[in-house]
């Protein structure tokens, strides 16, 4: 019997009446699966388009992390085939390490296991609950086991379906096989209902897209349910180094996670534990503690309480520490963005800029870097308008530590820096219709998101004003080409004008003077030419001058500008209240 | 038809066209962008000329360039017009500026725009040739449709006819474009002054009342703003025969700067007023001082709006209305905050207007200056 006719079972049974017994039986037994079902929107599994998305993600994140831990060049296909109303069939597979039949359960039968709970380190992350997460959605939505195929490219392979047993949050393995084929990395095919594929800046297809993007070094293929396959090959044959987990600075640390710190450390002082466990924590800063708080540094810290642990993070909040690591970081890079970027988005126009990392809230390292494509294939093709001219409109592409963040986009602090640039002062004159892409990519130990879905970054100032500034840094450069195309369509259209017009004055000036018509239109077609040349070269002398203005220079005009408005906006205001 | 010879002035005219050409060929020879000169004829470049009391020309000038984005287009069509009048006159022809704006409208090869999208793109053209070349409208052959009508004691001789202007019946008859003493003599006249009516219904009223017979004078439409030829034939009248002209117009902003440009002249024409403007014309009427006057009751009256107001604040801001007669109309249509018609004068009669407000202020002289 599936577990999804059991829920009905008790549904039914809650119409008759159920006993209290009747009751905490059945809760117990299905607790997990109870507990996941009402909690599918803390889960991030709301919607039935998103929720497609997510599941995505969980596989092909793991696939991606496995690859490079392994220091395998990633090769994920991912499959998608309708096989009902809301019902579909996903296929991953990957080219990693594999799993073993240990390995299996745990990583795909077990809901919480191996989480990275308190550990600071830039990792992809999970935006729902995991891979074991989906093959729960699997189970509740339509009762059946997920398959997996794996392999080490050594030896057999096994293949195996799997559920999992809600009562005990174990994984339940049936039906293993071994196969003589070699096989290498792990394959999932995995049924779910209540889910919906449909093409939006949403879907799985912008998903992996995404991914490509800021993965250089992965090749992606998706085949969409109607049988159409995109790949995105790698661009780049370097698999990135692994981050290093780094030590909680003292500015970031929270009284939770120091307790928690706390219960697991191997030191046997409080005062040796801080010393060795957070990040920049010399014996200065420790007699400064001890004379702070009022209890004794040397002992045990299994038994440090949640008050004393209050009492530390409150006096770090007082001190002045170094500034964390920075080298626990690994951008993408400049070279390798732009060369992705290029492969996938196809932009005329292209600038990378890579910020050096820096701090926020004092005690968390982060990084941002952004890259501005305009022309040709960037931005959103948006059909034709009335005159058969093409529209595009603009995209922001927002990641987080090599992951996308395809939803909650009013929210992000990402989205955010991008609207607070006042984009006409670099030749965008209409941000949201031109052919513009924009990449923002937010890498940090700690990535501070808005909610548990983790798809928006909350608005710190020092996060914002980096992007900013790398946002108009990019821009600045963009500026130079967008003028250039802009004057190179200018001059096209005044040379066009010029002729037309020395057609009609050669015939009349000819009939005045009885002169030869088409030798005074030539002559007057090279007039055109030489103007044209010497008011390019005027305008190219006055574009120089953006060379010698400063970054400093283009906040202080744009913070003038922006107070001017407001002004304006207080007086138009005080007018109309006025009338 | 056959061409009939060449006046001297029509070659000379000719001949000043044909430069228009060869100036701007010599610019194209030495591979300079054509550029056209020409007087600015806007508010800023006129000025009240107390000698001979008319709106004059000042000096400004402005380029038209070839090579400016703005210019373009009105550079190619001066030209164009220049060339187009220098054929008329070689083939001794008069044309309509309406003819003209035909004769020179077609598809610029390989694009879908016109040369001329409208009369209103060749009429300034053609002023700005007058004004350029000091040369007369109707020295370039030009005529603007006849509009205005005219009756009264007088002949007139028009090329080989001669027209009894008693005898026109309930029409009247139109005064031609060009009245030029070389086209049109005035011959016979008996009668006193000009009566200049605004309106043409106004008109008929005092054809139909046989005025001009009774007061021994003659009456002009221009039907709204006149033409040159009225405004011309009216300076012959005044100048010529010394007839004083009396201006008969609606009591309101427009009605008065009728009268300004009859009077002073208009500010796109400013370059030839002194060939237009008539300085001794007066004022007749319609005040809003007449309302007392002659106990018109108030009911006829229209409240002015914001354009009104507007204009009425410009005019009373112009030179030649600066003296305090004026000035008081202008407080009063203010203050009282009213305009008039001419017809509302037919509240106290159809025939008041003929036979006793005309009549009264002529006789009481109550005329403004």
């Amino acid at each position: 019997m599936s577990n999804g006719k059991t829920v009905e079972a008790l549904a039914d049974k809650a119409q008759i009446g159920m006993t209290a017994d009747d009751l905490a039986k059945e809760f117990k037994e299905h607790s997990v699966a109870e507990f996941f079902k009402k909690n599918r929107q803390m889960l991030g599994l709301t919607g039935k388009i998103k929720t497609l998305t997510v599941i995505v993600h969980e596989y092909v994140s793991n696939a991606l992390d496995a690859c490079e831990e392994a220091k395998i060049l990633p090769e994920i296909e991912v499959k998608l085939s309708e096989i009902g109303d809301e019902y579909y069939e996903m296929y991953v597979r990957d080219n990693g390490p594999g799993l073993n039949k240990e390995t299996v359960g745990k990583a795909l039968g077990q809901l919480l296991a191996g989480t990275k709970f308190h550990r600071l380190i830039q990792q992809r992350g999970q935006q729902g609950i995991g891979a074991a997460g989906c093959t729960m959605f699997s189970q509740i939505t339509t009762g059946k086991p997920i398959q997996v195929i794996s392999g080490t490219g050594k030896g057999k392979a096994f293949k195996c379906d799997l559920t999992i047993d809600p009562k005990i949050n174990e994984p339940k393995i049936m039906n293993l096989e071994y196969i003589d084929k070699p096989f290498q990395g792990v394959a999932i095919k995995a049924k779910f209902k209540e889910v919906k594929y449909q093409k939006s800046d949403q879907s799985p297809l912008e998903y992996l897209r995404r991914t490509a993007i800021a993965n250089p070094h992965a090749k992606i293929s998706f085949t969409e349910p109607d049988g159409t396959t995109t790949v995105f090959d790698r661009s780049n044959k370097e698999i990135p180094k692994r981050p290093v987990p780094i030590a909680p600075h003292p500015k970031g640390v929270t009284i939770d996670e120091l307790v928690t710190m706390a219960k697991y450390t191997k030191s046997r002082k409080v005062s040796s534990f801080l010393k060795e466990e957070l990040d920049r924590m010399g014996d200065k800063s420790i007699e400064e503690i001890a004379k702070a708080v009022d209890f004794d540094l040397n002992t045990d810290p299994k038994k440090l309480n949640w008050e004393q642990c209050e009492e530390i993070v409150k006096q770090f909040k007082k001190m002045t520490f170094i500034a964390p690591r920075l080298d626990s970081l690994i951008p993408i890079g400049e070279d390798r963005i732009k060369k992705s970027i290029k492969s996938i988005v196809e932009p005329e126009f292209l600038e990378v800029v890579e910020r050096k990392p820096s701090v926020y809230k004092g005690g968390f390292p982060f990084c941002v870097e952004v890259g501005i494509g305009y022309g040709g294939n960037a931005g959103r093709a948006a059909g034709v308008d009335e005159e058969g001219r093409n529209v595009w409109k603009s995209e922001v592409m927002r990641f987080a530590n090599r992951t996308p963040l395809l939803f909650d986009t009013g929210g992000c602090a990402l989205n955010q820096a991008v609207q607070s640039i006042d984009w006409k002062r670099y030749g965008v004159r209409d941000f949201e219709n031109s052919p513009l892409t924009i990449f923002i990519h937010l890498l940090s130990v700690h990535i501070p998101y808005t909610g548990a879905g983790k798809q928006a970054v909350s608005p710190e100032e020092e996060i914002m004003e980096e992007i900013r500034l790398a946002l108009m840094e990019a821009g600045r450069k963009i500026y130079r080409f967008i003028g250039f195309q802009r004057r190179m369509a200018e001059k096209e259209a005044k040379k066009k004008m010029y002729y037309k017009y020395a057609t009609e004055l050669a015939i009349a000036v000819a009939e005045m003077t009885g002169k030869d018509k088409a030798d005074i239109e030539k002559k007057l077609h090279d007039i055109v030419l030489k103007h044209l040349k010497i008011e390019e070269a005027k305008e190219k002398a006055e574009e120089k001058k953006w060379d010698t203005i400063s970054e400093d220079k283009i906040e202080k005009d744009f913070e003038k500008t922006k107070e001017k408005e407001k002004k304006k906006a207080l007086k138009g205001k005080k007018k109309s209240d006025e009338d | 038809m056959a061409k009939t010879e060449m006046t001297k002035r029509d070659k000379e005219v000719s001949d000043k066209l044909q430069n228009v050409g060869t100036e701007i060929l010599k610019q194209v020879n030495k591979g300079e962008g054509p550029t056209y000169q020409l007087p600015v004829r806007t508010l800023n470049n006129v000025f009240f000329d107390q000698k001979s009391k008319t709106i004059k020309l000042g000096d400004k000038m402005s380029q038209r360039q070839f090579l400016n984005v703005a210019h373009s287009r009105k550079f190619m069509q001066t030209i164009l017009v220049a060339a187009e009048i220098r054929k008329v006159i070689d083939e001794q022809a008069t044309v309509s500026i309406r003819d003209l704006y035909y004769a020179l409208k077609h598809t610029i090869a390989g694009t879908d725009e016109n040369t001329f999208e409208e009369q209103g793109e060749s009429d300034p053209v053609i002023e700005d040739i007058e004004a350029s070349l000091d040369l007369l409208r109707e020295e370039l052959h030009l005529a603007a449709s006849a509009k205005g009508i005219i009756a009264g004691d007088l002949k007139i001789k028009d090329g080989k006819d001669m027209i009894d202007l008693t005898k026109m019946g309930s029409g009247g008859w139109s005064v031609p474009s060009n009245v030029e003493p070389d086209k049109l003599e005035i011959k016979d006249l008996d009668a006193e002054y000009v009566l200049f009516i605004e309106k043409e219904a106004v008109w008929r009223r005092f054809n139909e009342d046989q005025y001009w017979k009774k007061e021994k004078c003659i009456i002009l439409t221009g039907k709204g703003q006149p033409g040159r030829g009225e405004r011309r034939l009216a300076q012959r009248l005044s100048k010529e025969h010394k007839l004083p002209i009396y201006v008969l117009t609606d009591a309101d902003p427009w009605g008065m700067y009728i009268y300004s440009v009859i009077k002073q002249g208009s500010i796109s024409l400013s370059y030839s007023e002194e060939k237009l403007a008539t300085p001794d014309a007066k004022f007749l009427g319609l005040t809003t001082m007449d309302v007392e006057k002659f106990k018109i009751p108030k009911e006829v009256t229209i409240k002015l709006n914001a354009e009104d107001t507007g204009r009425l604040k410009e005019m009373s801001a112009y030179e030649w209305f600066k003296n305090k007669e004026w000035q008081k109309e202008f407080q009063n249509m203010k203050d009282k905050n009213y305009k008039l018609e001419l017809e509302a004068l037919s509240r106290k009669g159809i025939r008041f207007i003929t036979e006793t407000y005309v009549p009264e202020k002529i006789k009481n002289k109550d005329f403004l200056p």
